[in-house]
């Protein structure tokens, strides 16, 4: 097997469409909302409350198996080395974690009536935990792609509260803990690999931010009130993020919204 | 209630437990090391083999299983220095450079139909060999001196037992027709071949030295590291 595995060959079964990136991002379906507006925040008062919640359910979906796969690819595409034995064993802890989100994820969606395949899959989030540096790597998807994750089932679990179902805002918050769980790891890991590399500290630092932009899909995410996703800010904390950090990441997403509107939904 | 006074033995009459074992505090670092040396090996190659699987309920059994055993060898980790290892890394090894190619052509299949050649590896060669010898260990060192050994192969086992069984029944819900029967069992000799000369996951002696022929002395083996 070899080490690094490339996104365009991640298996999967029959049901499965794949996206490219750029094709979802320039959907035109996707780009009816002019510049510095957004779909709203979820609410069950959304007329397309529903069907957006089952997309994003769906994107969470493959964004859990993929989240699976760059941890596993963690463990395997580097040697002792390049990676201290006790990182590797938060990144198979991870696997096990992101492999219940995968089972909780398809019992949701089914829950909420959608099912596997119904939208198509971009491998945008699994791009990120291809870095071959384990630092930014690490970076990219534990400090970025589960910031995402942390922001994505707060506003799903708070969907779900205001739905009044409990089956949804349960399971999103147990989802939402392990997230914490795992930007905490990669926060703790940044610290510690680039205790004596303050360059290398930087330049990930630099690829999370990048990593964040396009994960703010254009005010997608963000803190503005009609953000879909909104930024969570206590629980962004929790896992070892600074104030300063997370005003970067509202205010770049803000800036990017104001540049083109909203187009990416998760997925 | 009985006289708090009257003396009682420190052993309840349940307890069956033998002071003699087979193994001393060096040759159980060594097996230990060498256990560390194959669970890491393995939760490296099922976490790299998710992604290369396309069947979901496979690719989540890997990424769980993939945590069990970086955990046994976490576990293992930790118990080298109470065994007088004060460098793990020494002795974190495979036994032989048999064992090394067996893992090197365990973890060679790659493509997205290889699914079986995958799991016949680590379900029906690697999961049966591992079981072995740690119920050997389990059987073979002294129970009351090796005690966080023999703890630690409890909950080993246990997964172990549990993922073997999940790992077969996987395997017999892909394997429909007789070329995937055959090719099951060509993967399974492949492998086989290779384990056996390796002499399994703790080299030669994993599960012990042959018991003596009749025609051989009757020395007792207690004690013996063997």
């Amino acid at each position: 097997m070899r080490k690094s595995f490339p996104a365009e060959d991640l298996a999967r079964d029959g049901r499965f469409r794949r996206a490219r990136t750029e094709d979802r991002f320039e959907d035109p379906r996707n780009q009816f909302l002019p510049p510095g507006r957004r779909a709203g925040k979820l609410t069950p008062e959304r007329p397309d409350a529903a069907h957006a919640a089952r997309q994003m359910m769906h994107g969470i979906f493959v964004g859990e198996i993929q989240a699976l796969e760059g941890a596993g690819r963690t463990v395997w595409d580097f040697d002792d080395d390049q990676a201290p034995f006790a990182l590797k064993l938060d990144m198979a802890r991870q696997c096990w974690d992101e492999a219940r989100h995968t089972e909780i994820s398809v019992k949701l969606g089914e829950w909420m009536g959608t099912e596997v395949g119904e939208f198509a899959e971009t491998a945008f989030l699994y791009q990120a935990a291809c870095n071959p540096d384990p630092v930014l790597r690490l970076t990219g998807v534990n400090r970025a792609l589960e910031g995402l994750a942390i922001d994505v089932f707060n506003t799903m679990r708070e969907f779900g509260q205001a739905c009044g179902d409990p089956v949804l805002s349960f399971c999103e918050d147990w989802m939402l803990a392990d997230e914490v769980t795992h930007v905490k790891m990669g926060s703790d890991w940044l610290r510690r690999l680039t205790e004596h590399d303050p360059e290398r500290r930087e330049r990930a630092l630099e690829f999370q931010r990048v990593v964040d932009k396009l994960f703010s899909f254009r005010g997608f995410r963000g803190e503005a009130e009609d953000s879909p996703i909104q930024l969570a800010r206590t629980f962004r904390r929790m896992a070892g993020f600074g104030d300063a950090e997370i005003d970067t990441i509202a205010a770049d997403a803000e800036a990017d919204s104001e540049e083109e509107g909203w187009r990416a939904p998760v997925g | 209630m009985a006289d708090p006074s009257a003396p009682r033995s420190p052993f309840a009459p349940w307890d069956r437990r033998e002071l003699p074992g087979l193994f001393t505090v060096e040759e159980s670092a060594r097996r230990v090391g060498h256990y560390a040396w194959i669970e890491m090996r393995l939760f490296e190659a099922l976490g790299g083999w998710v992604a290369t699987v396309p069947e979901l309920d496979v690719k989540t059994t890997l990424g769980r299983h993939c945590y069990h055993h970086a955990w046994h060898a976490e576990l293992w980790h930790k118990r080298l220095p109470e065994l007088r290892e004060m460098r793990p890394e020494r002795l974190i090894q495979a036994p032989n450079a048999a064992l090394e190619a067996f893992v090197a052509a365990l973890t060679e299949p790659e493509g997205r139909d290889l699914t079986i050649e995958k799991l016949v590896g680590v379900y029906r060669v690697l999961a049966p060999r591992k079981i072995a010898a740690y119920t050997y260990h389990l059987a073979a060192t002294s129970q009351i001196t090796d005690a966080p050994t023999i703890r630690s192969l409890g909950f080993i086992l246990d997964d172990e037992t549990t993922d073997w069984r999940e790992g077969e029944m996987l395997l017999q819900s892909l394997i429909e027709t007789d070329e995937e029967v055959a090719r099951a069992a060509r993967r399974q000799a492949e492998l086989e071949v290779l384990i056996t000369r390796a002499g399994g996951i703790a080299g030669p002696g994993s599960l012990g030295d042959n018991p003596p022929s009749k025609s051989s002395s009757s020395a007792s083996t207690v004690g013996a590291a063997s």
